[in-house]
């Protein structure tokens, strides 16, 4: 292309410095709407609307590629330098999004160009509207004169355009819920995220909520502020019967015996008994130059009492608030029109019913094991088949890139 | 194998890398440096396999842990780049990284309890962070070459950019198995693949920036070649903030992933 250095500034065909004014022409477009006529409403995108944006842009894609796809302009569009400068666009809208606190609240912005709210602002629905558009020509483009070889680039673009464009345009159709369920009971109303109750077409019956906890940690405290030592660098000491001795501030720590689910009894000491109600207790030797310690540590729950090691007149060893090791709720879903399913719900572990799925949410933390209710989050996402379908897409084509690398030989040359 | 025993594996791996760092420029150096090579990474290998044992889960967690396994993988990586490529420069300085990283994990060592939150419990955790190291170490050596040429005045050392493109292609690869697994975990975990939470950001950020490099090099000139090599520095620095950088940020307070 020897053409590019004598021809002149906008002069066809275009290439880098064109590109890049045009990208830097929308994003100064994007901040002056911004200005004048505010945040970009995503809900305006709400269904049928999406639907009609995604027929348009497809329609416009495929005309384009399939039909004039040696057109000066449609091979700009599509070309490389736009590709360039549409990603350093996203790129530096990016960074500056990476340093500036955005705002969880869809409306709230306290910065004028919107930097606070990007995904909602202006500059970066027209880049990313923009991005789609060209990456869906050269998707039609390269599709028209279809060639086996480019598997990876079609895996990875037309992966690509599907994520960009399907969890773009679905956002507006997303609604996510929290259901709070009692044990025994069966519930339909949720809470949207403004706390406003919704009822669902769909029930969940919780029959049991169980968790399990880890081994919790020692440490020493001040008796006086309940503070940890040293207070500097507060240490704690995991509970491991695979490494029984530590030092905690001084002090050496022996384990003795530990049991995971203890229950107190009436002299002060602790057997196994396995239930809801039990707490670990561990028996614990503490010693240092002068003085030594034996007796059971326990950090109690909502039925038995807390238990301390006093050290001496200011120190007491205590036991810290187990971490959950997993929660999961037996349930029941009822649907509308009559079906239900039954499903262990954990953490990492969903369900889906139709276009929902319901994930185990939370619990009474302040209960932990005892916990008389448990909480699940709804999602109902109608995009999410495309998302999906692209992210597979996306997954398989940087497999490709991983086992090829790049070819040496070929890409140079036939790219233009 | 618990942290403590840490040092007695720390020193031997990291004098044997450093012996085959400075061996390999010597004449007849090549045969002892590859060997020192595999001994260091064999050692290493030793340590993190008796410790994840120990801790009965995969040592992925904290920041002390991954950095475990990216002195591990830079150490692997670029021995590895070096058979193919026979740069001697890109076993020395994967050799010197990696030795930085185990320094860092000797004078700053974090707690490493054994237990693992719910959310972290599934089976994406060891892919999902293993992919990402593993593409820090390729998209790391990249920007070693990449800086090696910059200060290079004599124009290009032959074959650099096919190595640079190759560890890139690849470095991103990884990137993207790791992002794209992230995305399907987080729908698993949290109800949705993409949040834009800080460290999501970043992550688009970085991944941005490595693909513009490689539509960059799909141009030919001296002007895309140089603004290329330019662009891998740059892009570095931005995997540093999105790895070890982001909770520092004001942006990141309360995200998800800071640990
Ligand atoms: C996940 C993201 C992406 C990856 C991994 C990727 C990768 C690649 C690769 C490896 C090539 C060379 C392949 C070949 O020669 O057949 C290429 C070409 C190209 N890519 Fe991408 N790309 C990505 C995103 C994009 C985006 C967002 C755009 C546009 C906005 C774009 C536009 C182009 C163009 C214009 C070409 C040249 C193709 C031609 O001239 O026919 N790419 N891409």
């Amino acid at each position: 292309m020897t053409s590019i250095n004598k021809r002149k500034f906008w002069q066809s065909p275009w290439g880098y410095p064109e590109s890049i004014a045009v990208t830097a022409g929308i994003i100064a477009i994007g901040i002056i709407l911004q200005l004048t006529v505010g945040s970009f409403n995503f809900y305006l995108l709400a269904f049928p609307s999406n639907l009609i944006i995604a027929g348009l842009l497809t329609a416009a894609c495929v005309t384009m590629g399939f039909k004039a796809p040696n057109n000066h302009w449609v091979r700009w569009l599509s070309g490389v330098s736009m590709a360039v400068s549409l990603l350093m666009g996203l790129l530096i809208l990016g960074i500056i999004m990476g340093f500036t606190p955005q705002q969880a609240d869809e409306t709230a912005t306290n910065s004028k160009p919107g930097f606070d709210i990007m995904t909602r602002s202006w500059p970066f629905v027209l880049i990313y509207s923009l991005t789609l558009l060209s990456l869906g020509t050269l998707n039609a483009r390269r599709l028209i004169a279809f060639r086996w070889r480019d598997y990876a680039f079609y895996l990875n673009h037309i992966g690509l355009w599907l994520l960009l464009m399907a969890s773009g345009l679905g956002y507006a159709d997303m609604e996510r819920y929290v259901m709070y369920v009692r044990e025994g009971e069966t519930e339909w109303r949720v809470y949207d995220d403004e706390n406003n109750i919704r009822e669902l077409p769909l029930a969940i019956e919780l029959k049991d909520f169980d968790m399990d906890v880890y081994p919790p940690r020692l440490a020493i405290i001040d008796r006086h502020n309940g503070q940890v030592l040293p207070f500097e660098n507060p240490q704690f000491f995991a509970i491991d019967t695979d490494t029984p001795t530590g030092v905690l501030a001084g002090w050496t720590i022996q384990l003795e015996q530990y049991i995971h689910q203890a229950v107190r009894n009436s002299d002060s000491t602790y057997r196994e008994v396995p239930m809801p109600g039990a707490s670990p207790a561990v028996l614990v030797r503490a010693y240092n130059d002068s003085l030594l310690r034996k007796g059971w540590v326990c950090a109690g729950n909502q039925t038995q009492m807390v238990m301390t090691l006093s050290l001496d007149d200011h120190h007491s060893l205590v036991m810290t608030t187990a971490e959950p090791r997993s929660f999961e709720s037996d349930i029941v879903v009822y649907t509308k029109d009559g079906k239900q399913k039954s499903a262990l719900l954990r953490v990492n572990h969903p369900v889906s019913v139709g276009a929902w799925t319901i994930y185990q949410y939370g619990y009474d933390n302040n209960a932990g094991r005892l916990s008389a209710f448990s909480s699940f989050e709804l999602v109902y996402d109608p995009w999410l088949m495309p998302v999906i379908a692209g992210i597979i897409m996306m997954m398989l084509g940087s497999v490709c890139m991983l086992w090829i690398g790049r070819k040496v030989k070929t890409t140079k040359h036939d790219l233009e | 194998m618990t942290w403590n025993n840490f040092i007695w594996f720390a020193l031997p791996a990291m004098a044997c890398w450093c012996g085959a760092g400075t061996t390999i420029y010597h004449k007849r150096g090549s045969t002892p440096a590859n060997w020192l090579m595999l001994l260091g990474i064999a050692i290493f290998a030793v340590f993190i396999i008796g410790f994840w044992m120990h801790l009965e889960r995969p040592p992925l967690r904290t920041m002390g842990e991954t950095r475990l396994w990216y002195s591990f993988f830079l150490s692997s990586v670029g021995y590895v780049a070096y058979r193919r490529w026979r740069y001697p420069w890109l076993l020395s300085f994967s050799a010197v990284v990696a030795t930085v990283f185990v320094l860092m994990n000797l004078m700053k060592p974090e707690i490493h309890s054994k237990s693992l939150m719910p959310a972290l419990q599934s089976n994406w955790f060891v892919p999902h962070v293993t992919s990402y190291i593993l593409s820090y170490a390729m998209l790391g050596a990249a920007t070693i070459g990449a800086i090696i040429q910059l200060n290079r005045p004599q124009g290009y050392a032959p074959g650099i950019f096919d190595l640079i493109d190759n560890l890139i292609y690849i470095g991103y690869g990884f990137l993207m198995l790791g992002l794209l697994m992230g995305a399907l975990w987080a729908k698993a975990a949290w109800g949705h693949y993409w949040s834009w939470d800080p460290k999501e950001t970043w992550a688009f950020i970085t991944a941005t920036a490595y693909v513009a490099y490689i539509h960059i090099r799909l141009r030919k000139g001296t002007a895309s070649e140089t603004f290329a090599l330019w662009m891998l520095p740059v892009a570095f620095v931005l995997l540093i903030i999105t790895w070890l950088g982001v909770k520092y940020l004001p942006a990141a307070q309360g995200s998800i992933h800071v640990y």
